[in-house]
């Protein structure tokens, strides 16, 4: 199976649920160009990403072209050991990858 | 993983207080020009219009936002940047680079668990203001901190 975009890293401490993902993502603003043709290189960046808990939405970005390439991501909810998180992003051009993990899962 | 982040949040935590005391925020006059600036608040190319399409110009700022943001980032390309708020009731946080091309850079709407903290990567093509918006309720907050960038990350 090919390697999923998407890392995801989840630790229960004291009644929270820290998440932490890395997203491989190229991130292009459509403002950057090609160093070799001059012309613009199209923008392809996420534009939403969902993460889930135990089917709950507990956080939606949106994001723009000014964040970073291989975007990460990094918050907490309350939560318990038991939940399972899923996180989900769409870009741009209408792909989208997701990833669902129990609590501390690597 | 673990200790990578631990260090990072330390070095932050000494920039933040010295970043609490930048001037006042200057638009990028240079990219206002209202017609373009569709309804979508992500196409808008000023901090005016942003704030306008958000609705939120007459944001307060607020000593209960956290940014934790570099002073100095050589690498423009990948900027670390985070922010927390003890406001009450906070349901969004949205961060504006205001001299990136497209200062709105993130929104990140909580569910009711989360907890309103964010930490998260930016590119910032020049020295910039990073403006953390906090929406409580109905209200907007406001705080910033200055990133001084010395290699650009939004190429061109």
């Amino acid at each position: 199976m090919a390697k999923s975009t998407i890392k995801l890293r989840t630790k229960e401490k004291g009644g929270k649920i820290q998440v932490k993902a890395l997203i491989k993502h190229p991130m292009e603003t459509g403002l950057r160009k090609d160093k070799k043709t001059g012309k613009k290189i199209p923008a392809h960046h996420i534009t939403k990403v969902v993460v889930e808990a135990n089917g709950k939405p507990v956080l939606t970005a949106d994001w723009s072209g000014s964040v970073s390439k291989n975007p990460f991501l990094s918050f907490s909810y309350a939560g318990s050991k038991d939940d399972t998180v899923k996180l989900t992003w769409t870009d741009n051009t209408g792909k989208s990858d997701s990833i669902e993990k129990k609590i501390g899962e690597k | 993983m673990k200790r990578r982040s631990f260090l990072k949040s330390a070095l932050f935590a000494s920039a933040t207080g010295a970043a609490i005391t930048t001037g006042i925020v200057s638009p990028n006059m240079a990219f206002a020009d209202a017609d373009t600036a569709a309804k979508d608040p992500f196409k808008a190319k000023s901090l005016d219009d942003v704030l306008k399409l958000l609705g939120a110009t007459d944001a307060e700022e607020s000593d209960k936002i956290k940014i934790k943001a570099p002073e100095i980032a050589e690498n423009g390309a990948v900027v670390p940047v985070g922010a927390s708020s003890d406001i009450d009731g906070t349901t969004e946080i949205i961060f504006i680079t205001v001299n990136n091309p497209t200062p709105l850079a993130a929104k990140y709407t909580f569910g009711e668990s989360a907890v309103p903290a964010i930490k998260t990567r930016f590119k910032m093509g020049k020295t910039t203001d990073v403006i953390a918006l906090v929406k409580a309720g109905d209200k907007f907050y406001t705080a910033k901190a200055n990133v001084k960038v010395t290699k650009g990350g939004c190429g061109g």
